[in-house]
Parts: C-alpha cells; structure tokens; sequence
C-alpha cells in the first residue's frame, strides 16, 4: 500500500515572469504517489508554463520545487529527466520510417558487446518493447514501419518511448487531442494502467469529460493563478468550468434554429480516392453538416478531396449543379474555404503578422495591378480582429505568437474576407479554449444564417450535435450512417454506428 | 538555499543582437578597416569597393528570390562562365550588343526554366539537381570553348564596354545597375502580390499550398528571377573584362551563399531582403577589400570569409533560441 501522506512532487509558491509579466504566480500544488492529478484551465491559464517548469524548460523566477520531500531546482530538461519527470508531448515526433521499436528507443538504444565492440541489440531492443506494450495491454507489431501505423498507436509509441526510461512521474500534455472516440478510450485505459502500476501522472486536457472520467484530483489554472483544488468526489463538468471561468456564467453551447434551405450546394457523386469509397453525400444552402468517424476514417480525405490535395480516382464533385476540376484555385474560385485540421502544418504562415495572414487568400483585393496597399490590408484585419475579438497586439503582430485559438480566428478571417458560400471546417476547434471554441460556434451559426453553407470534420461528437443540423459518419473511408441532430439518444447511436457494432458500455 | 545567478545579458540585448546584429557586425568591421588600412575609407575606394561588389549584388539579388520561397540553387557559379561565352561569341560574331544581351538573358531564362522545371514542378530536392544542372553546364562551356576565354576585337561595341566599365557623373556604370535593382527588388518582394506570395511560400509552403496559391507556379518564377540576374551579372562581368571567360564567376556561388544568408539574419525576421543582400554583399566584399588592403595574404582571406559565415549563423542560431 503507497503512503498517500507524502507527496512525489510538492511544489510551492512558484511564479514566472517573463519580461516583467508574471505569467504564473503562486501556484501550490502537489503530486501524490500512483494518482492522476488533472490540470485545466482556458489557454493561456498558465498550465503550460508550469508543465515546463517541471520539466525543466524553463526555471522559476520564484518558490520552490520539492520531489520526494528535497528541494531541488530544475536547470535543464535533463536534470528534471534524472529526477525521474517525463513528458508525453502534445505533438508526435517520431522518425517516420524507423521501426515501431527503433522509435521506442530512440536516445536509449540497447546496446550489447561482441568481441569488445558495442553494437545495437535488435533482438535485446524488441524484446523490451514487446514487455512495455504488454504492460500496457497494447497489441503492435513492433516490427511495423512507424509510418504505417495510426495516429492513436502513433500517440502510443510516444508513451513507450518515455516508459523505456522507467519514469516516476509522466506528464501528459493533451494526449488524445483528434483521436476519435474508441482511440479516446483505449488510451485512457493505457494511462490507467499506468497509474496503476504506482507511476504518477499530471495530465493537462481541454476535454472535460476524459478529465471527469480518470481523475483522482484536478487543480484549476485561470489567469496564471491557482483558483482550484478539486478531490475526487467534488469533480463535475459544471464545477471545473464554473472555476476555469469563474464570475462568467457558462452555458454549454446549443444552437437554436436551422436555416437549412432545399437547394443543394455541394454534391459528392460517387468520389472514390485512396482511402475514401464511393462517397455520396450533398450540403444545402445553409445547412451545417457534421461529419465525423474515427481518425483514419476519411474525414480530412473529404476536404482534401474538395480542394484536389487528394486525387480523384472515380467519381466527381459538384457546386451548385456544375462538375468542378478540384485544386486549391477551382475550389476558391467556387467560393469554398477550407480551414485545414492542422493549423501549424497547414494554416498559419509563422513569421507573417496577423494582417499578412488574413489577407493570403485573397490577396488580390487590396492589391492594384499587383502592387499591394497595406494600409488597407491593415485596415481590413483590424475589422476582424474586432469582429472575432482576436486577441492580438495588433495587425503587425507575429502570428506565431497568438495563442492557438486566436490563431484559429486569424485562419477564419483568412476566409471570411472573401465571401465565401461554402466552408469545409476541418477540427477548427482542436486545442482551443472554451471561449474562443464559443465564439466559433457563434460565428458559425451567424453564417448558416447569412445563407452559407458549412461542413464541419470533427471527433468530438458534442461539438457536432450541438451545432449540426445533420451528421454523416465515416468508417473506413465510407458512410456508414447519417442522422438528423433532432433526436433521442443520438450520441448512443452514433457511436455505434461508429464504431461498427462493437457495444459501446458507456453512455 | 542560495541560489547561483548566472550571468545573463537582458532580453532587450539579445533582441538588439538578434534584429541587428550582422548589420552592427558590418559597420564594426568598417570602422576597424577605416582605422588600419590606408585608403580604405576613401571616396575613391569605396567606389572602387561598390563596383567590385555590383556583380556579386546581382547574382545575390536573383538567388534572394529562390531562398525567399525557401528554396536553394547550386547552379550559379558553374552556369555564369556558360552565360559568359555565349555572350561573348554573339558579340565577337556579329558585334552587335542588343543580340549578345538577349543571348545572354535567353541562356539565363533557359537555365531558370530547367532548374524549375526540375524542383518546383517535379519535385526533386533543390540541392541536388540545381547542383547537377550547373556541372551539366561546366561540361557545356567545356565543349564549346576548351577552356580557352574570347577576347573581344578592337572595335568592339561601346555599349559592350560601357556595362562594365563605363562611369555616369563620376559613378561607376554596374554600381548605378546595382541600386536601380535593388530598388526593383525591393519593390517586387515587399510591394507585390508576387513577393508576398514568394515570401509565404518560405514562410509555410503546405499552408500556402492550403491556402490557395500556386505554390510550384511560383518557386518556378524565383528560378526564373534567379537565371535572369545570373545573366545580367555575367554581362556585367564579360564586359568588365573585356573578355567572356568561361572559368570567370564560379567564385560567385559560395560569396552568393554567403551574402544572402546574412541577408535572412540581417534584421532577424528569417527572410532574405533586397536591402539586406545588398549589405551582405558589401560585407562580403569589403572583407576581401579591406583584407587586401591590409596585405593580407588571400588565402587568409577565404578562411576569414568562411569564419565570418560560420559567426553569423551561429549568432542567428543561438538568438534563435534565446529571443522568442
């Protein structure tokens, strides 16, 4: 039996200042043996900061750090390494065509002696991998090419790669951000198993839900401060959203009215690619249709599709009842938008200030003859970052240095300059606060009504059923199912539809 | 506890260095020149300076498009000695300066359009077949002249002359050319749809793609630019010499590198300017310059060049880290 009366980590009194701004202050927190110990908070609540002060990123401007009751302090990412802190990151950095368990011990190969040279141990290497998954009843071919398995194993791999070290403390930084609902799941039954061999866990989530579900303790961050310390029994939705917001009244987003109106605006035919089958499915003039499925199920696939960053083997696209050629510049010429799922990868352009990126699309509009006018570019971004309440020091501002929800506003915007009559939203609220996520809601439904139509791609199916008037769902680059959002139990269905049969125990 | 502060030069520092760093690096080494090397801060040697660094400007200037769009291209010193004599054999053949230069330009469009074609719509890594395009044109101005250089007749075309050696008002003819496409460029990268479009595809080349510009259109334009101010440069340099020399310009490729490196760490924002190749260019130049002036041997002078490089990356690289 763990002794639950001392802390792994106890922590007190840490703040951090950059630049004169203290961007966390007094945070108190502590860390018990084999718990999971949550942490949420809008973006820009500070959890961040205080994950990479434990990591080592970054060093406190004040308080102290105590692990196992000493008190240390964290200079580099190594010393916290050696005090047994390791990360699961946000993002997936493995080498794409290394094996699964070459990517495993990446930096801690396994090394054995012949005739007094030290050589790579494949075997000595698969053999421990093999232990590790098996640890975590995970079931990979080792062997595979990392390139060739799914993001959710992906995610997996990068949870060994940090159990190789046999870590004390794990940090988990949004782990199952765009992982459909069944990958949700079995990861949180890995973490689980984690906490139940005595590792201990801070895991950092925007999901509420998972946090309900595998939480011992949730600390709540606003505004760089510490508001909350919730213990098992005291953790509900509502009450870590009423501390992450605090005075401000939260009711769950529900979208009232539907302006869907009879005509069809946007027609798959028969589209088949490489990983999509057959698709059928049309979007009427403002109409919001939700399209969901697991990762790997297609949805990316459509929009890719849409703009021809895919290519269409057999069947064909149509707007507005014309076969279009898609590409990037056909689709924008028939008045489509595309927010790419990706916002790093596929959206921002890092070094450009907001203004360059709202105006990349349709950059002709402030130019004449192609000589650009950046007083009215500037002009034209400062309406929407008043619009959208971006929060942002100002049209020249980097983008790169926007939160990630603001960076998403930017990405819209991009868009909404150009009148668009159809837009393909892939994820456009992954990793964003609550706030800004509300605001995408509203503006969305201010579209449907302006008479635009939009196709949302998303895993969370809440955020589908309270903003959709239809959703499709894909398994395995088909339909399999489509439902009207007006109904009983609709997320029981749809899960089952989703996840083909399987029964789905939770509700 | 006590605590050990390292020592640390503040933010504000740092973020001075990282903006202007490589310019305040050049106007210390001017001012080291002008205080040790005679002459060097004359009006007469700084003109002197300007003229030798206008050929190495303009090569500069058309490479800054390639690595604006985040691209590379290895072909230009060994392709200017194939731009060399064809506008040399035009000229010595019909003595006629508007063909040669159309020649010329035709050479460097053609050389443009195959290393586009090659990386931007084919897709091969830059590196490699901009690389093996220009071996395939030191093979070319092999086989056409066996190495030996044109000299041009007596009565060659004044026009021919005046691009290298000419003066207006006292001012050097190719350092005139060099402001007048500075300016040009200036204006391209930073007033244009197309240099917005350059500058976004170096930026993030999937979301540019993402967000609807032609992305292989447009890195094939910047090889275009590229060919185009590698055959004015040749001009400028055959003309100088009296001469097309097909070994002439192959030092251009690495002092090319190096200028417009320094140009993307100039002002510390990642992407290469007109007005920061050109100060890349001069600090190239005046190392050269002022080193020889100094009597410094020249062999000391390539090691000085490449320390110089390997400075200012590694500054860039280290602030990169520091500054957010």
């Amino acid at each position: 039996m763990v002794c639950i009366n001392q802390s792994i980590i106890e922590v007190k009194n840490i703040g951090k200042e950059f630049n004169g701004v203290w961007v966390l202050k007094g945070i108190d927190f502590d860390l018990r043996p084999g718990e999971i110990h949550a942490l949420v908070g809008e973006n820009g609540a500070g959890k961040s900061t205080f994950i990479k002060i434990l990591s080592g990123v970054y060093s406190q401007s004040s308080g102290d750090i105590f692990i196992n009751g000493d008190q240390i302090e964290f200079n580099s990412v190594e010393h916290s390494e050696s005090s047994g802190i390791r990360t699961v990151h946000q993002e997936i950095n493995l080498v794409p065509y290394f094996k699964v368990y070459e990517n495993m011990f990446v930096g801690s190969e396994v090394e054995k002696s012949v005739m007094g040279i030290k050589i790579i141990d494949s075997k000595g290497m698969k053999k421990r991998a093999n232990e590790v998954l098996e640890r975590l009843g995970v079931e990979i071919n080792v062997n595979r090419t990392t390139s060739c398995i799914n993001t959710a194993m992906k995610k997996i791999v990068e949870i060994c790669k940090v159990l190789v070290y046999q870590p004390k403390i794990v940090i988990f930084d949004e782990p199952t951000t765009a992982l459909g609902q069944e990958e949700r799941e079995n990861l949180l039954n890995v973490i689980t198993a984690l906490k139940e061999q005595g590792i201990s866990i801070i895991y950092v989530s925007h999901n509420l839900e998972e946090i309900k579900e595998i939480a011992d303790r949730v600390t709540v961050f606003r505004d760089g401060r510490k508001v909350a310390l919730l213990e098992k029994d005291e953790i509900t939705i509502d009450t870590i959203i009423s501390n992450m917001l605090g005075e401000k009244n939260y009711n769950s987003y529900m979208r009232k009215n539907s302006y869907a109106e009879d005509s069809d605006v946007l027609m798959f035919k028969d589209v088949s690619t490489d990983l999509l089958k057959n698709v059928n499915f049309s979007v009427k003039k403002g109409e919001i249709l939700g399209i969901t499925g697991v990762v790997g199920s297609g949805k990316t696939e459509i929009a890719k599709a849409i703009f021809g960053l895919d290519k269409i083997k057999s069947g064909s696209i149509g707007v507005k009842g014309k076969d279009i050629n898609p590409s990037p510049n056909n689709a924008i010429k028939n008045k489509l938008a595309l927010v790419p799922e990706e916002r790093q990868l596929q959206g921002i352009i890092p070094n450009f200030p907001v203004s360059k990126n709202v105006t990349l699309t349709y950059l002709k509009k402030w130019s004449k003859n192609g000589v650009l006018n950046s007083n009215s570019e500037n002009k034209s971004t400062l309406d929407y970052i008043d619009k959208l309440s971006i929060k942002t020091q100002g049209p020249e501002q980097t983008i790169k240095c926007l939160s990630g929800g603001n960076q998403q506003k930017v990405i819209l915007s991009r868009w909404l300059v150009g009148d668009f009559e159809i837009g393909v939203f892939d994820e456009p609220t992954k990793g964003i606060d609550i706030k800004a996520k509300e605001d995408i809601y509203i503006l969305m439904d201010e579209l449907s009504k302006q008479g635009k139509s939009i196709i949302i791609m998303s895993s969370y199916l809440p955020e589908l059923i309270s903003n959709c008037d239809r959703i499709i769902v894909l398994k395995e680059g088909e339909i399999v199912g489509e439902f009207n959002t007006h109904q009983e139990n609709i997320e029981e269905k749809i899960c089952k539809v989703m996840l083909g049969g399987h029964k789905n125990d939770k509700v | 506890m006590i605590k050990c502060k390292k020592l640390q030069l503040s933010h504000d520092w740092l973020y001075f260095l990282k903006k202007y760093g490589t310019f305040m690096f050049g106007i210390i080494v001017f001012i080291f020149f002008s205080i040790f090397a005679d002459n060097f801060f004359s009006i007469a040697n700084q003109l002197i300076l300007l003229r030798q660094m206008s050929m190495l400007t303009v090569v500069a200037l058309g490479f800054t498009f390639v690595m604006a769009a985040g691209g590379f291209d290895m072909s230009l010193g060994n392709a200017a000695g194939l731009i060399n004599i064809t506008f040399g054999a035009i000229l010595i053949s019909t003595n006629n300066f508007v063909l040669s230069l159309t020649g010329a330009l035709v050479v460097g469009v053609l050389l443009g359009m195959t290393n586009g074609l090659l990386v931007a719509i084919i897709g091969l890594p830059d590196f490699i077949a901009t690389f093996a395009v220009g071996t395939i044109t030191v093979g070319l101005k092999m086989l056409i002249t066996k190495g030996n250089p044109m000299t041009f007749p007596a009565d060659v075309s004044k026009a021919a002359l005046f691009v290298g050696q000419g003066k207006i008002g006292g001012i050097p003819f190719p350092v005139i050319l060099m402001m007048i496409l500075v300016v040009i460029v200036t204006f391209i990268l930073e007033k244009t749809t197309l240099g917005r479009r350059i500058y976004a595809i170096g930026g993030n080349q999937t979301a540019s793609q993402y967000g609807g510009i032609n992305v292989k259109k447009y890195r094939f334009m910047t090889f275009i630019f590229s060919g185009v101010f590698l055959a004015i440069a040749s001009v400028m340099l055959t003309s100088r010499l009296g001469s097309a020399q097909p070994l002439a310009g192959e030092d251009f490729m690495l002092d090319t590198i190096a200028s417009v490196y320094l140009s993307t760490t100039m002002f510390g924002e990642g992407e290469p300017k007109a007005i920061g190749t050109f100060i890349g260019a001069f600090i190239i130049c005046m190392l050269t310059n002022g080193l020889t002036m100094l009597n410094i041997e020249y062999y000391f002078q390539y090691i000085t060049k490449g320390l110089v490089v390997i400075l200012s990356v590694l500054t860039s690289v280290y602030l990169a880290d520091k500054v957010k």
